[in-house]
C-alpha cells in the first residue's frame, strides 16, 4: 500500500548497503528477498580483488583494472564509490561494537578451514592475528595452536594445522573438550556462538587453552568463527587473556557466523534508518511500461502481492546467489525481472575442459549488462528500464568469487548506483 | 493420488532444491532454544529422504516442530520445510494414534461450545484453580502454568444474529451493494466477540454489509497436531458452506491470520486438497488488514479516524508472516492520527497455535518469546498488539500487558466504543 521509493531485490551485502543508502538519503524504501543468502554463505570478510600482480594492493589492481578491462563494473563504479561504502561499513561495524580492520592498499591471507590461505581486503577484528605473515613459521620457538571440538561438523584442526605446516608455518591441531552445556544433540556453527556469549562457557574454553599454551609455547591461537554472535569481541578478549596466546577465528562452512554477524548489524541499521525488510518475498514478475518498471509481485498465500516503486534495483546475485538460473533449455535466466542475460551462446561454452583453469569458467561470467549508470541493457545494448539499476553479482563482465572480490563489487556497485539518477 | 497430485510432487520436489546451508536452522526459534530439536533442516529435507510409505518413520524429533514457518520465510532455495514436517508429524500420527490430549485441543471448536453460555464464568473460574490446572496437566498433559483463554458468556455468531434482527428494517432501507463474508473462526466466537465486533464496525465503516456465513473451524489445530483425516473433512465442509458466496465473488475477511492462512494455503498444500472449488475459496480469502490496504491502494478506505495518541508495540505474527503480505495492519493503522507502532523484530511467541499449552513443550514456548516479552515489557506500554489469538493470549501471559488485535484499535478511531 505505501508508495516506495525505491524497491531493493535481494538480502544480500549488496542489497543491504543499497536499501540503507537510499533509506539514509530519506527514501522510502523496501527490499524484498525471497530468503537469506550470501550473508550466511561467504566468510564475513569484504574481498575487494586479489591483486598479485600489484603486491597484494587491491585499490592498485582496481586501477589497472579500469584501464585494462574498462567494462569490469568496478571501472563503472570507480575506486571513490568502493572507498566511501567501505567507510560506512566500517562506521557502522564500529558502532555495533564490532569492528572491521583492513587496508585497501594491502590485502591479508588468511587461513581457510582447510589450511589454505586466501587473499581478503577488511576482515573482523577477531580475524586479524589469523593474517599469514604474522604466523610463526617452522622452525620458531612459538607456533600456532589450532583448536576446535568434535562436536562441531566439518571443522578438524588437525587438518588445518597439517596444511598450514605444509607451507612453512609451525601449526599442531588439537581438539577441546566441550564445556558442559546440558545439550546432547545437535551442535551448529550458530549453537556454538550462542554458547561462547556466556561468560562461564568461554571461561572453560580459556582454561584448557592456557594449559595448552603453558605446555607448548604457543603464541596464536585458531578456533572455528564460532566465538559469539553478539559479543564477538569480548570473546576474543577474554580468550586471550586466559590462554595467554593472539586468538583469531577461522571461518566454518555455512552457517557462518561471521556473516549473519554482518547480516544483523546491517539489518537493524536499515530498520533503523526507516527502511522496510520483508524476507520470503520471493519476487516472480515485473510490470513496466515505455521503459520504465512500475510493479514487481511477490508470491504470497494464495495470490501475488504488488509492490509499486519510481526506482528499483536489483541484487539477487549470480548463479549461487539465486539471481540466475539455469533453465533445462540451457540458457540462463534472470530470475526477478526477466532481464536479458549476457552468456555463452551455447551450454557447451559454459564450462572449461578443466575443472581448475586458470581462467575460470565463462558461465560464472554471466550476468545482467548495465550501461556506465548500472541500468540494464537489451541485448541491443538500449536500456531495459531507466529506473532500474544492477548491482553486485547480478551483473556481467565479471567472476566474483575467482577474482575474489565479491563483498567489494557489491559495495562499490550498490554505492555507485545510489549516487546516479 | 488423484487431486493434490500436483501439491504432492511440488514438496517432495522442493526437497531436493535443499543445498544444506542450514540457514533454515539459524532463524529456527525452537532449534535457538531446544535440544531436543535438531533444527529445520534435519527433520525437514534430510529426513525426508528416509520417509517412505513402506517403511517406519526415522526420527521423532520432528513433533518438536512448532509449525511456525520462519524456515520457509529464510530458505534461499524454496524449500516448503514446514509443509514437510507438516506431514511428517502426520505420518507419526498416522503410526501410532493421536494421544488423548492432542485430540482433545485440537478441537477448538467442541471446547468453545462447551464453555461457552451462560455457566462460562464457572468454567472460566473452574480453570483458574490451581488445583483443577494440576489436575489437568496430571490428566491430560496440558501445562498448568499455560495461557488458556476466558470463554465468553454468549456467542459473536449471537450477538450478530441478534443485531441483525434489531436493525433489519433500517439496513432495507439503505442496502449496501457490497457484501463481505467475515469469517471470525472459534476464538471470536466463543472466546473474544469483541474482535468481531470491531471488524463488523470497521467493514461496515467502509460501507459494506457483513454477512456472516455459515463456518466452521478452519481445522489448523488439526493439522498442526496430525490429525488429516479430520482435518480434510473440515475443510471441505467450509468449502461447501463458502462457495455460494465466492461464486458470486464476494471476498471472505477475516480477523485471524492462522484461519485466513488455512483457508488460503495451508489446508490446499498440506492436505494435498486441490481442484476449482478448493482454489475459487482460497482466492477469495483475505485478511482484515490487507483487505483494508487493498481499499486504501484505489484509494477507497474509509479514512475519517479520530486521533489515537499513542505508542504500541505491535507483533507481527508468524502465521501472518506466513501470508506473505508485508505488514498491512502497519499500514493502515499509520493512517490513523496520533497512532504509532512499533514492530517487535522478535522471532516468535512461542505458542504456535496448541504447541505451547502441551506440558513437554511450554517451556519452550516460554523461552521461544521470551526476546517478544522483554520487547513488550520494556515498551512502557499498558497495551499491545498482535493479529493473532493464541499469540495474544501467549502475550499477555510472558509479559502481564494486556494484548488486542488490531481492528481493535482501528474500530477506535472509527469513534466506535
Amino acid at each position: 500500500m505505501t508508495a516506495y521509493d525505491t524497491i531493493v531485490i535481494g538480502a544480500g551485502l549488496a542489497g543491504l548497503i543499497a536499501a540503507l543508502r537510499h533509506a539514509e538519503q530519506g527514501q522510502r524504501v523496501l527490499l524484498l528477498a525471497k530468503g537469506y543468502g550470501t550473508t550466511h554463505w561467504t566468510a564475513g570478510c569484504i574481498d575487494v580483488l586479489d591483486a598479485p600482480e600489484t603486491g597484494d594492493d587491491p585499490s592498485a589492481a582496481i586501477e589497472a583494472l579500469t584501464v585494462c578491462h574498462p567494462t569490469h563494473p568496478y571501472a563503472s563504479a570507480g575506486l571513490a564509490n568502493l572507498v566511501a561504502a567501505l567507510d560506512r561499513l566500517r562506521a557502522l561495524c564500529e558502532a555495533a561494537n564490532y569492528p572491521l580492520v583492513g587496508d585497501l592498499r594491502r590485502n591479508v591471507r588468511l587461513p581457510t578451514a582447510v589450511g589454505a590461505l586466501r587473499p581478503t581486503c577488511l576482515l573482523p577484528a577477531v580475524m586479524a592475528a589469523g593474517d599469514a605473515r604474522q604466523l610463526p613459521r617452522a622452525g620458531s620457538v612459538h607456533g600456532t595452536l589450532v583448536a576446535g571440538f568434535r562436536e562441531l561438523r566439518d571443522f578438524f584442526p588437525p587438518l588445518l594445522a597439517a596444511n598450514l605446516a605444509v607451507q612453512g608455518y609451525a601449526a599442531q591441531g588439537a581438539y577441546l573438550e566441550l564445556p558442559p552445556t546440558g545439550r546432547k544433540r545437535d551442535f551448529t556453527s550458530l549453537t556454538l556462538a550462542r554458547l561462547f556469549d556466556q561468560p562461564e562457557f568461554r571461561a572453560h574454553v580459556g582454561r584448557q587453552l592456557r594449559r595448552l599454551v603453558k605446555q607448548n609455547g604457543y603464541s596464536h591461537i585458531a578456533l572455528p568463527a564460532v566465538l559469539g554472535l553478539e559479543h564477538a569481541p569480548e570473546v576474543v578478549r577474554d580468550l586471550q587473556a586466559a590462554a595467554g596466546a593472539l586468538v583469531f577465528e577461522v571461518p566454518t562452512l555455512p552457517p557462518s557466523v561471521p556473516g549473519i554477524r554482518l547480516l544483523r548489524v546491517l539489518e537493524r541499521a536499515v530498520i533503523q534508518a526507516g527502511g522496510r525488510l520483508q524476507i520470503g518475498a520471493f519476487v516472480t514478475q515485473a510490470k513496466g511500461r515505455d521503459g520504465r518498471l512500475e510493479s514487481v509481485s511477490t508470491a504470497a498465500a494464495a495470490r501475488q502481492q504488488r509492490h509499486h516503486a519510481e526506482r528499483f534495483v536489483l541484487a539477487t546475485g549470480g548463479i549461487a546467489g539465486g539471481g540466475l538460473r539455469a533453465e533445462p533449455s540451457g540458457e540462463l535466466r534472470e530470475t526477478a525481472l526477466g532481464l536479458p542475460v549476457r552468456a555463452p551462446e551455447h551450454r557447451a561454452a559454459w564450462f572449461s575442459p578443466r575443472v581448475f583453469d586458470g581462467a575460470g569458467h565463462p558461465a560464472f561470467r554471466a550476468g545482467v549488462a548495465v550501461d556506465r549508470r548500472f541500468r540494464p541493457l537489451d541485448l541491443a545494448d538500449g536500456v531495459a528500464y531507466t529506473n532500474v539499476v544492477v548491482i553486485g553479482a547480478a551483473l556481467a563482465g565479471v567472476d566474483p568469487v575467482r577474482e575474489a572480490c565479491l563483498e567489494g563489487l557489491a559495495l562499490a556497485t550498490a554505492w555507485a548506483a545510489s549516487d546516479i539518477g | 493420488m488423484g487431486a493434490g497430485d500436483f501439491i504432492e510432487r511440488s514438496l517432495t520436489q522442493s526437497l531436493d532444491h535443499c543445498i544444506k546451508c542450514n540457514i533454515c536452522t539459524t532463524v529456527c526459534p525452537v532449534a535457538a532454544v531446544a535440544d531436543l530439536f535438531p533444527g529445520p533442516k534435519y527433520v525437514g529435507p534430510q529426513a525426508q529422504r528416509f520417509r517412505r510409505a513402506d517403511q517406519p518413520v526415522p526420527d521423532v524429533s520432528v513433533d518438536y516442530c512448532s509449525g511456525c514457518r520462519a524456515c520457509n520465510m529464510a530458505c534461499p532455495t524454496g524449500v516448503h520445510i514446514a509443509e514437510l514436517n507438516a506431514r511428517a508429524r502426520a505420518q507419526i500420527v498416522a503410526e501410532q494414534g493421536l494421544p488423548l490430549r492432542n485430540r482433545l485441543i485440537a478441537r477448538s471448536e467442541l471446547i468453545g461450545r462447551l464453555g461457552n453460555g451462560p455457566h462460562a464464568p464457572i468454567a472460566n473460574w473452574a480453570l483458574r484453580q490451581p488445583l483443577m490446572r494440576r489436575t489437568v496437566e496430571y490428566a491430560l498433559g496440558i501445562a498448568r502454568e499455560a495461557p488458556l483463554p476466558a470463554f465468553s458468556a454468549s456467542t459473536f455468531r449471537a450477538w450478530f444474529r441478534r443485531r441483525e434482527r434489531q436493525m433489519q428494517p433500517a439496513r432495507r432501507a439503505t442496502q449496501s451493494r457490497r457484501q463481505v463474508v467475515y469469517f471470525h473462526g472459534c476464538a471470536t466466537n466463543y472466546y473474544e466477540p469483541h474482535v468481531g465486533k470491531a471488524a463488523v464496525a470497521a467493514l461496515e465503516r467502509n460501507g459494506f454489509e457483513v454477512i456472516l456465513a455459515k463456518q466452521n473451524c478452519c481445522g489448523l489445530p488439526l493439522i498442526s497436531n496430525g490429525d488429516f483425516a479430520t482435518a480434510r473433512r473440515y475443510h471441505e465442509a467450509n468449502v461447501r458452506k463458502l462457495l455460494p458466496y465466492v461464486r458470486q465473488g464476494i471476498p471472505i475477511v477475516g480477523t485471524s491470520t492462522s484461519c485466513t492462512l488455512t483457508l488460503k494455503e495451508e489446508a490446499p498444500a498440506i492436505l494435498g486438497l486441490d481442484g476449482p472449488d478448493v482454489r475459487l475459496v482460497s482466492a477469495h480469502v483475505y485478511d482484515i488488514f490487507e483487505f483494508l490496504c487493498e481499499l486504501a491502494d484505489r484509494g477507497e478506505l474509509n479514512t475519517d479516524f479520530r486521533p489515537v495518541e499513542c505508542m504500541l508495540p505491535y507483533h507481527p505474527p508468524c502465521q501472518l508472516r506466513a501470508h506473505r503480505i508485508g505488514l498491512p495492519a502497519v499500514d493502515v493503522l499509520a493512517l490513523v492520527p496520533g497512532l504509532r507502532l512499533v514492530e517487535s523484530h522478535a522471532d516468535c511467541c512461542g505458542i504456535a497455535g496448541t504447541y505451547g499449552l502441551k506440558r513437554e513443550k511450554y517451556q519452550i514456548g516460554m523461552d521461544v518469546g521470551a526476546q517478544l516479552f522483554a520487547f513488550i515489557r520494556d515498551s512502557g506500554s499498558d497495551l499491545a498488539l498482535c493479529d493473532s489469538e493464541t499469540c495474544r493470549w501467549q502475550i499477555t501471559h510472558g509479559s502481564d500487558v494486556a494484548t488486542q488485535h488490531p481492528i481493535e484499535i482501528l474500530a477506535e478511531a472509527y469513534g466506535e466504543e
